[in-house]
């Protein structure tokens, strides 16, 4: 299963240093440690590809959708339907001369948005975009997605420090204690999951939804904090604390102009299509479907992005129809109401695997 | 953390203009405020003084970008006090109905304001869009959408154009099915509630001791409001309630303002019907030269600038979308205003934010300053 993606590129990859051989002689003893590392790289590259592609058209997906939530049109004139306005914005801000503010610390200041977008960015490389296609295969993707998931309150932090401004110190403050509070439920809801297939490997995980239904359906109290957990940890309205424009401007990248800001908004994004894979991935099936319609070539990778934009949707819709809450009130809805409520659900995902939910890895039941 | 003093202001999204709050914070907590204003400063009344009466009028259009025609009027009333001039009946009616007009344009915009600073954009291009509808109407009739320089001392320029009276009902019907929606939007939000019942209380001794007028006034259950207690133009005739709530918070402003939002449906709804039974002229017919010349034609100053003419005090106050505003003009007989002193409501609204602010958090601060209603146009002039 491990192979898919890289036995399709390695396979290519040897085709091409066989046809390049005459031209460029490279050494024998070389060849098939190079033709491994080049298939590394080729599947980093198309996975890297892949994602920025698809965050750009997650952002025409909010702008579209948002305008129509809000009885407009988005954005229309850059490309077919503002498809390419992105790519337009990106390039303008790709253009800009980066620079520090006089008093900013620098090495800070340019280190923490651009740590924040490589270690979101990174996280990609370990989610399956379908069976065995995903840059890196470990037995703990999960684990290390999240792992990596958490680490932005601390760039966060230490971007807001640095840039020497009040709002962005308090957007730092919030994102800190707002990423902190909500990892908790993100993490026990995540362990439903684990309980009822007892592997913390992505395959492994969708393959026991396609086999036995979908997590969604017994573990939907989990579903639900997953989803507002990881709203919170995306920094969505109603949880767009940290970035609150209304009073702190722009939160923690307010200092933040051309291609860092660009990193900034990046790292929204790449995060937001990382929390949509992996809500789709723990408990909406990831790729598999129903009445075998996953079982044409592709075809998972097809489902799984139209899940994944459908997902998306529903954060853009809650984003076009709540308010933000107030500091207080958010820590006040993690700690109080969707600690226990994970706990529940903990003890109802153990309860279905002593009832006996048909896993087969779980080594000790 | 320690305690330390934030600048909101002068361009910050929560100022809706130019101005700024200086909050000294201990963590989220606001420990302290210190409003400053002055960054708008235009000396409009100063100004004024160097104008021919009917000059002054693109002033007060200047005054505040979204309630323009109220300060208008507010000028002009003063400046028939002063000169001693009465409009006709149909220009009064039409003067109701462009206050009530801007009075909807400017709290739907308020409104729209209101919920984007919570956090709510949808709602805020519900109310874009609705508005247009409104600025449609006054384009209509004055020509213009913002600064519409349309009454006169004496009356108003130009009647309502045909079939205005049935195309103004249309969107009298159209918004009253928006403002349910508007309702609706924000009273079936749990969020919304959360952050605005019991947010930035100003009770109404307070309120009275600053001076505060208008909605927030209102929202501390005083019901007062000019234009029952002291009724200029035509709304001795009109019938009309007076908008009260007891919260005395962000969201009994947000009440007060949905309400009278509503009332001045039911106004313009009078008004129309009046004007469909009552043709007449809208401009006085004895307005003093020198009020109806805008400029003097060459070689013909002296005849426009003599002296002579009746002195006279003016004094007016109108119950502006803000709140209270009142205008006094002394005519020393030239034909420009001697002195001429402006009185805004949202200069005392915003004098008074340590009252309100202290106490609450960062968060608070744009549910906060967003229902007081703030236009710096007029704060400064």
């Amino acid at each position: 299963m491990v192979d898919t993606i890289y036995s399709v590129v390695y396979a290519l990859v040897v085709y091409a240093l066989n046809l390049l051989g005459p031209i460029v002689p490279i050494a024998p003893s070389l060849g098939p440690g190079l033709a491994v590392w080049l298939s590394y790289l080729v599947v980093g590259a198309i996975i890297f590809a892949f994602s920025l592609v698809n965050v750009l058209v997650f952002i025409w997906w909010e702008r579209k959708l948002l305008g129509r939530f809000m009885d407009r049109r988005g954005a229309m004139h850059v490309g077919y339907a503002g498809l390419l306005q992105n790519l337009a914005d990106g390039l303008k801000l790709f253009r800009k001369q980066p620079f520090a503010p006089k008093d900013a610390d620098e090495l800070g200041y340019y280190f923490g948005p651009t740590a924040y977008l490589v270690m979101s960015v990174m996280i990609l490389g370990l989610i399956p975009l379908s069976f065995g296609v995903s840059g890196g295969v470990v037995p703990l993707s999960l684990l290390v997605a999240l792992a990596l998931f958490s680490f932005a309150p601390l760039f966060i932090f230490i971007a807001s420090w640095s840039s020497n401004n009040k709002y962005s110190l308090i957007g730092g403050m919030r994102t800190a204690a707002q990423l902190v509070a909500y990892e908790i439920p993100l993490l026990l809801a995540v362990v439903g999951v684990v309980a009822l297939t007892g592997s913390f490997d992505l395959n492994v995980i969708v393959g026991d939804q396609a086999r036995y239904g979908w997590f969604g359906l017994p573990l939907f109290l989990g579903l639900l904090l997953f989803f507002v957990a990881m709203l919170a940890e995306v920094e969505r309205i109603p949880f767009d604390l940290p970035e609150a424009e209304a009073e702190l401007v722009e939160g923690w990248s307010t200092e933040f102009g051309g291609m860092l800001f660009a990193f900034t908004m990046m790292g929204d994004y790449v995060r937001a299509l990382i929390g949509s894979y992996l809500i789709v991935l723990l408990f909406l099936g990831g790729w598999s479907m129903p009445w075998g319609l996953s079982n044409f070539p592709l075809s998972g990778l097809v489902f799984f992005q139209v899940k994944t934009y459908v997902v998306f949707a529903i954060f853009i819709w809650v984003r076009a129809s709540l308010p933000r809450v107030r500091t207080d009130q958010l820590l006040q809805i993690g700690w109080k109401r969707m600690l226990p409520l994970a706990m529940l659900n903990i003890v109802w995902a153990l309860a279905l695997v002593v009832w006996g939910w048909p896993t087969i890895h779980w080594p000790v039941l | 953390m320690s305690e330390m003093w934030i600048n909101m202001g002068p361009q910050h999204p929560m100022t809706h203009g130019l101005w700024n709050l200086r909050i000294k914070v201990d963590g989220e907590l606001i420990v302290d405020a210190d409003p400053e204003i002055g960054y708008l400063h235009r000396g409009i009344e100063k100004i004024c003084e160097y104008r021919r009466y009917n000059e002054v009028i693109t002033l007060m259009d200047r005054t505040c970008y979204v309630a323009g025609i109220a300060w208008e009027q507010l000028y002009i009333m003063a400046a028939e006090g002063a000169l001693g001039i009465t409009p006709p009946a149909r220009a009064e009616y039409i003067r109701v109905l462009s206050q009530e007009l801007q009075r909807l344009s400017s709290h739907i915009i308020w409104y729209a304001a209101y919920v984007q600073d919570i956090g709510l954009m949808t709602p805020f291009l519900y109310g874009m869009r609705d508005r247009d509808l409104v600025l449609d109407l006054f384009q209509s009739y004055t020509g213009a959408r913002m600064t519409y320089e349309y009454m006169r001392v004496g009356g108003v320029r130009n009647d309502v154009p045909v079939g205005f009276t049935d195309r103004c009902r249309k969107v009298m019907d159209w918004l009253d099915g928006k403002l349910v929606e508007y309702e609706k939007v924000c009273d079936n939000s749990t969020i919304f509630l959360d952050r605005t019942i019991g947010v930035g209380i100003l009770k109404a001794k307070e309120a009275i001791q600053d001076g505060i007028t208008g909605p927030v006034l209102r929202a501390a259950n005083v019901a007062r409001d000019i234009r029952r207690d002291r009724p200029y133009s035509a709304y001795p005739e009109i019938d009309f309630d007076v908008a009260i709530h007891d919260g005395a918070d962000c969201y009994g402003r947000y009440r007060v303002r949905m309400e009278e939002m509503k009332q001045s449906v039911r106004i313009v709804r009078q008004v129309l019907d009046w004007l469909d039974r009552n043709p007449g002229p809208v401009l006085a017919e004895k307005v003093p030269r020198f009020v109806g010349t805008p400029s003097p034609p060459p070689g013909k100053e002296i005849y426009v600038e003599r002296r002579g003419y009746p002195k006279g005090r003016g004094f007016s106050s109108m119950e502006e979308p803000h709140g209270e505003a009142m205008a006094y003009i002394i005519n020393e007989g030239a034909e420009h205003p001697y002195r001429a002193k402006l009185r805004s409501p949202v200069f005392v609204n915003i004098a008074a934010a340590k009252d309100y602010l202290i106490g609450y958090r960062i968060s608070d601060i744009p549910a906060i300053m967003g229902s007081v209603d703030v236009c710096l146009g007029e704060a400064d002039r």
